[in-house]
């Protein structure tokens, strides 16, 4: 029967609480049978702690290990990607603390504990996840020393204080690190699981697809403001466009006749930037009044355009500036994403129209909505300018009883004819396709813009958090003599919305459809902005600390070295920082004046003890070698003369002193330290004592 | 050196199977320490006493104490002589180079008291004369441990004043077959020839101080103190009386096993003998156990 490694009482609990805290989080997300495995393997090692159950047998293990094997393979479908990848590592994890016969494999549960715990970063980030693991790291750190004190009687509180004093002691080196070590981009890239789908704008628009978003209290983005914050009504965050329209459905397009080159300008890329670009960085350099600067933590999205102010310009080279006036980025964002940006709104009107565009923006299917058709030609013909026509359709919707709610009717085939005769209720998007519609229709260039308006204001970080229940669409004209211009119809029906948010321009019946009542109570508000202030920081100050901020920070601090000196300087200081600890502890070692032959000693004792001969540090060298005599015979020779020569040269009167009794002279050894590690490292070829064990064994 | 050994093995001879307590003893008397006996009756603590006088010629004197002895029944007194008119000091046992003091704690603590200022002193004053004792002077005295009705157990202070503590056990079987074929021992122990004359007793005592104690020995010797005092096993720690009574009777052990040197081991034969009765264990546990877990926890080497 196989004996089972007893965990020292006084680290156990450390142990145990360790492993199962490390593997606890991937549990949050795991399959059900490595929910129920891990508590299983606790209590089996609870079990077998007590002595009352023995290690599994090698049938048992591999019928375990195939079954993980399986389950993995049954939950994922693969046992390759992070998902699976750590479902596999935490099933494996569990099994091994059944599986601990020796020190040894206790010494691989807990430093494979500690990458466990790392891995459980892939699916948590926030602070209380970072957090969460400094109270792992600490158990895991007690048992390690815990397990090498196989004394017992000592309190398990011994091994918290030291583990403390120690994780306190690497934290200046945990943020040092943090701060230098060089940010290399992911070797290989993770590739999620894509059920994990998103809530949020996508490259289309129905009616009804706003209105549904806009229940979701989802995060999409967090835009801190350097200097003034945008009043309410200028909070319009542009993401996307809608320029093509199906009769039903509004879509993201570009003119077929506009190349891809002319229509977004990538900064870092070659080549000379569209026409319409260096117009906008001319009229840029003439420094228009109005700036907004703020920096941008978009949630991940699985898409690639990012929510800026209008006429975005990003400090980040490798975005990419769109023609209608909104930013990209050149991956869809699987990750958190941070951006600093500035916005010049006075510069909207320096869009030219180009060539093929305006027939573009006039773009209606033909055969839908004959009533709004109609009343378009009517309406401006009758209107002095494009300005008059489009005032007197928000005129309209002002006056008519148009009702702004979540519960529009729903439409049939002539979407826009219903909505604007009959219907009359709508959200946003029902507003501006309509609005769009009209212009469309009477000649005037139009497009639907799609993005998010509003945003809660958080006074502990000057920052606005922008959920998905900012929703919002609206609409675009194109003026002659003023370029875009932005017109949100849903202002002239509900003024309320956009001046002062959702929740007040709605009616009672439709609130109770916003999941956000707990707004209303003052305590539960205040405090919510606080943890959402405490997340955005540590969102701008630990998780998106990136490459860009680091050379930035470096360079404030070092000057404009090249990176290779700057790497260079903080490599070799990192090495001088090493040498100087490392010699200090080595001093301080020594500071209590050991001697070389009391160092000689203490080698003995560690060689005795790796070889498995019980010897307490207690025994003085004859007591020592009768006890090698004892355990390893094959070794008391060696000891005994080992032993003999040590208490001479440490214990007898100097040469030249006068010997009192007249004992046997010093063994004629001029050089006893060399003699005795000499002796010592003779032990090295004696073979192990294997005979004294079973000695022991037996009794 | 060989008649130190001789001395043991003749001691060995009558007192059966002690040869480690015959050895403490010794090394006790080389230390210039007094020593107390703690046993049960009839286990030979007097026997041992006899034999320890007779092997190193000493003029000896032995006192039975009991309840009702005053301080000049140990010291002596000052009687008036009519004939030469003048007071005339008539010595107590107390002047002998090796005092048996049996039973001492039957006496009342103002006798005890007496003979324990004469120990630590070794001088007596009666009427206002100040007389030395011999030299060399031993006191060795004898209790017994189980038998406390009408007893004055020592106090601690009065202890310390004893070198060393030991008591004797039941002898080992052989011993004790051999003891009961060749009957009793006390009257050979009075034939005893010396093993060294006084002046050689001499001589080895003042060999026992130039015993070399190197740095090594008296570190190991300061951690046990300290670790006496801060392990939180004892009441109250070492004393630095401890410690140099310590050292002296390693040095004595030292000798005896023919070194010029002190080793850790010698510290470590005579502390439950130097220090057990010094130290009073926090609770429960004999003190015993206490200076045993002393001697595992200090390291030798630090």
């Amino acid at each position: 029967m196989a004996r089972v490694y007893q965990v020292p009482h006084h680290a156990f609990g450390w142990l145990v609480a360790g492993t199962a805290l490390a593997a606890l989080p991937h549990l949050l997300h795991g399959p059900f049978w490595l929910q129920a495995l891990l508590p299983l393997a606790v209590a089996g090692r609870l079990v077998m702690q007590r002595g009352r159950l023995s290690v599994p047998g090698r049938g048992l293990r591999v019928l375990l290990l195939g079954g993980v094997l399986l389950g993995t393979l049954y939950s994922h479908g693969t046992v390759l990607g992070p998902e699976a990848g750590t479902c596999l590592l935490v099933g494996a994890f569990a099994l091994k603390l059944l599986e601990m016969v020796r020190l040894r494999d206790a010494y691989v549960l807990l430093v494979l504990g500690y990458f466990v715990l790392a891995t459980s970063f892939l699916f948590y980030q926030g602070p209380l996840a970072a957090a969460y693991s400094l109270l792992v790291l600490l158990c895991l750190t007690a048992a390690l020393p815990g397990i090498n004190r196989p004394e017992a009687g000592l309190r398990s509180a011994v091994h918290g204080r030291l583990a403390a004093v120690m994780l306190l002691q690497a934290l200046p080196l945990m943020i040092l690190l943090f701060v230098l070590v060089p940010r290399v981009g992911p070797l290989w890239s993770l590739e999620f699981n894509q059920q994990r789908a998103r809530t949020g704008m996508s490259d289309s628009m129905a009616p009804g697809e706003v209105s549904n978003l806009s229940q979701s209290t989802e995060l999409a983005f967090r835009a801190e403001f350097h200097g003034a914050v945008p009043p309410p009504a200028q909070r319009y965050w542009r993401g996307l466009t809608y320029s093509w329209f199906d009769g039903r459905r509004w879509s993201q397009a570009r003119p077929r006749d506009l190349p891809q080159r002319d229509y977004v300008w990538f900064a870092e890329r070659a080549g000379t930037p569209p026409d319409w670009a260096v117009d906008l960085l001319a009229a840029r350099e003439q420094g228009p009044e109005l700036a907004y600067r703020y920096r941008v933590v978009q949630e991940p999205s699985r898409r690639n355009w990012l929510y800026t102010l209008a006429v975005p310009f990003a400090d980040d080279r490798s975005l990419g500036l769109v023609r209608d006036m909104r930013l990209v980025s050149q991956q869809e964002l699987e990750q958190r994403f941070a951006y600093s940006v500035t916005s010049y709104p006075g510069l909207a009107g320096q869009i030219p129209l180009a060539d093929g565009e305006r027939a573009f923006m006039l773009q209606l299917p033909e055969g839908f909505n004959p009533r709004a058709r109609t009343m378009a030609r009517q309406w401006r013909d009758q209107a002095a300018s494009p300005q008059a026509y489009a005032q007197r359709l928000l005129n309209w919707f002002r006056e008519e009883p148009f009702y702004y709610t979540l519960q529009p009717a729903l439409l049939g085939e002539h979407s826009v004819d219903e909505f604007l005769f009959d219907s009359r209720r709508g959200f946003c998007e029902h507003y501006a396709s309509a609005f769009v519609f009209m212009m469309r229709a009477a000649g005037v260039p139009a497009r639907v813009v799609a993005g998010y308006q509003g945003g809660d204001l958080n006074p502990l970080g000057n920052h606005l958090s922008v959920h998905q229940y900012h929703a919002h669409a609206w609409a675009e004209i194109w003026l002659e003599g003023h370029g875009w211009v932005e017109v949100d119809p849903t202002a002239a029906v509900a003024p309320a919305r956009i001046e002062q948010g959702l929740e007040m321009a709605l009616e009672a019946s439709d609130f109770s459809l916003l999941r956000r009542a707990g707004d209303r109570v003052p305590g539960l508000r205040q405090l919510r902005q606080q943890l959402d202030y405490l997340q955005f920081a540590w969102q701008k100050w630990v998780l998106s600390y990136d490459q860009t901020q680091q050379m930035s920070l470096l360079q404030r601090w070092f000057g404009r070295a090249s990176l290779m000196t700057t790497g260079l300087l903080l490599a070799l200081g990192a090495v001088l920082i090493v040498l100087v600890l490392a010699l200090w502890v080595l001093l301080r070692h020594r500071a209590p004046g050991r001697t070389a032959l009391q160092r000689e000693y203490r080698a003995m004792l560690r060689l005795l003890r790796r070889r498995g001969v019980a010897v307490s540090e207690a025994l003085p060298p004859r007591k020592l070698a009768g006890q090698v005599r004892q355990q390893w015979p094959a070794a008391a020779a060696l000891v005994e003369q080992w032993a003999r020569l040590y208490e001479h040269s440490t214990y007898a009167k100097a040469p030249g002193g006068a010997n009192v009794t007249g004992d046997t002279k010093a063994p004629g050894i001029r050089r006893p330290k060399r003699a005795l590690r000499q002796l010592r490292r003779r032990l090295r070829w004696v073979r192990g004592p294997g005979a004294a064990r079973t000695v022991q064994d037996a009794s | 050196m060989d008649s130190l050994r001789r001395a043991l093995t003749q001691v060995g001879k009558v007192v059966l199977g002690k040869d480690e307590q015959i050895r403490l003893a010794v090394a006790c008397l080389l230390a210039r320490g007094h020593l107390l006996i703690e046993d049960l009756p009839g286990m030979g603590k007097t026997t041992l006493a006899h034999a320890l006088a007779r092997i190193f010629s000493l003029h000896y004197q032995r006192v039975q104490f009991t309840s009702d002895m005053l301080p000049a029944d140990i010291l002596g007194v000052s009687i008036f002589n009519a004939d030469s008119k003048s007071f005339v000091l008539h010595k107590g046992p107390v002047f002998a180079q090796l005092l048996l003091a049996d039973e001492i704690n039957r006496a009342t603590p103002k006798t005890q008291s007496a003979l324990l200022e004469a120990m630590e002193e070794r001088q007596v004053t009666l009427d206002g004369e100040t007389h030395p004792l011999p030299q060399p002077f031993f006191v060795v005295a004898t209790q017994n441990p189980v038998e406390q009705g009408g007893t004055f157990p020592l106090p601690e202070s009065q202890l310390d004043r004893f070198l060393m503590r030991i008591s004797l056990g039941y002898p080992s079987p052989q011993a004790e077959l051999a003891l009961l074929a060749a009957g009793d021992r006390r009257t050979e122990a009075l034939d005893l020839k010396p093993a060294l004359t006084v002046a050689e007793l001499q001589q080895a005592m003042a060999a026992v101080e130039q015993v070399h104690v190197s740095a090594d020995v008296l570190g190991y010797l300061q951690r046990l103190l300290e670790h006496s005092r801060a392990s939180g096993l004892f009441v109250a720690g070492l004393s630095p009386r401890a410690g140099l009574g310590m050292l002296r009777a390693a040095r004595a052990w030292a000798l005896l096993g023919g070194r010029s040197y002190v080793i850790p081991e010698d510290l470590q034969a005579v502390l439950v003998p130097v220090c057990e009765h010094r130290l009073q264990p926090v609770s429960g546990g004999a003190a015993r156990s206490g200076v045993v877990r002393l001697l595992e926890a200090v390291p030798v080497v630090p």
